[in-house]
């Protein structure tokens, strides 16, 4: 059986990167949202695809969610997808500082255009430091205040080997607002992700 | 003497990273600190003239390294190197007393320029 396992180095130099393409992403989100974004240190797992689900039902059980995915495809096999989980307590406000009315299709419009200023910009920061480019799919709901959502999240991750969690919180100055990132990577994927922090940590 | 100086950061990349594309004029003992605390411990139990300091980082952050070495007048400079380039925190950080602004990944050229600009080489 292929170990996707990264070793203690290869997952510094991969938070590393993650970090400042995540600063990229704030930068943009701040921006456009004309508040301060308060970064936090990225944490970052692996994790089997099959245990996301249980994962964020634990995690989110308590709390109504939204999930966007994005697929993204690079060079020499680097691809995969993410998703954002976006915690609703707090849309109903940004949509208003947004300017966008107050209803479903509008939430839903609203996360969307959200999650393509922040997966763009983090995945062509990540992806520049990759040395590779990314193009991307056109982002899609899986979920909103759905009954089925752990479902839904299970029949897309079991399309992937690994899962390379990355939890991301943005909190905003005025009010809360906390999104989780995950990217859902194949195999292959793993081990040439691999192969290029190996490159980028013999270079230093 | 050569100077004093610390790199502050949690990643052992971005320190090895700092350390490389540093000038090579430049003549200083590097020391290293992974969090906010240990600098802290390092800028009051040795005489550091420099510091690299990143933003985000566990257990203190950047900004806390800043508070404190402003509230204890500590002699020393600072340049912030971090990701997180969002003008208002880029003020915060001038506001607080670093010297100087450098986007992560720091370049070669980029910290030559800050350097000279303040006679650091």
């Amino acid at each position: 059986m292929t170990d996707f396992q990264f070793s203690e180095e290869q997952r510094d130099c991969l938070q590393e990167l993650v970090n400042v393409a995540m600063g990229l992403a704030s930068d943009k989100l701040a921006r456009y949202l004309n508040t301060l974004v308060h970064l936090q240190v990225p944490a970052i797992k692996l994790v089997k695809t099959e245990q996301l689900p249980e994962h964020f039902a634990d995690r989110h059980q308590q709390q109504s969610v939204t999930m966007i995915s994005l697929g993204f495809f690079g060079d020499q096999g680097l691809r995969g997808e993410t998703i954002m989980l976006y915690q609703l307590e707090n849309v109903g406000v940004i949509a208003k500082l947004l300017g966008y009315s107050d209803d479903d299709s509008s939430e839903a419009e609203m996360l969307t255009d959200i999650s393509s200023v922040l997966t763009t910009t983090f995945l062509n920061g990540l992806a520049e430091q990759l040395d590779n480019s990314f193009s991307y799919a056109a982002p899609r709901i899986l979920s909103s205040r759905d009954k089925h959502f752990a479902e839904k999240l299970a029949s897309t991750a079991e399309q992937w080997q690994l899962a390379l969690q990355v939890d991301i919180r943005y909190q905003l100055t005025d009010y809360s607002f906390n999104c989780d990132m995950i990217l859902l990577i194949p195999g292959e994927a793993v081990l040439r992700l691999r192969l290029i922090l190996d490159q980028i940590l013999a270079s230093f | 003497m050569a100077l004093n100086a610390l790199i502050c950061d949690d990643s052992l990349l971005a320190r090895n990273q700092l350390k490389k594309s540093l000038p090579a004029e430049f003549d200083a003992n590097i020391v290293t600190a992974s969090n906010g605390v240990e600098a802290l411990a390092t800028l009051r139990s040795q005489e550091i003239g420099l510091v690299f300091l990143d933003l985000t980082m566990p257990e203190l952050d950047g900004i806390g390294v800043l508070e404190a070495i402003k509230a204890d007048a500590m002699d020393c400079l600072v340049i912030v190197v971090s990701a997180d380039i969002q003008p208002e925190m880029q003020k915060r950080v001038m506001e607080l007393g670093a010297l100087a602004f450098i986007q992560k990944p720091a370049s070669a050229a980029k910290l030559a320029d800050v350097m000279h600009k303040y006679g650091l080489i």
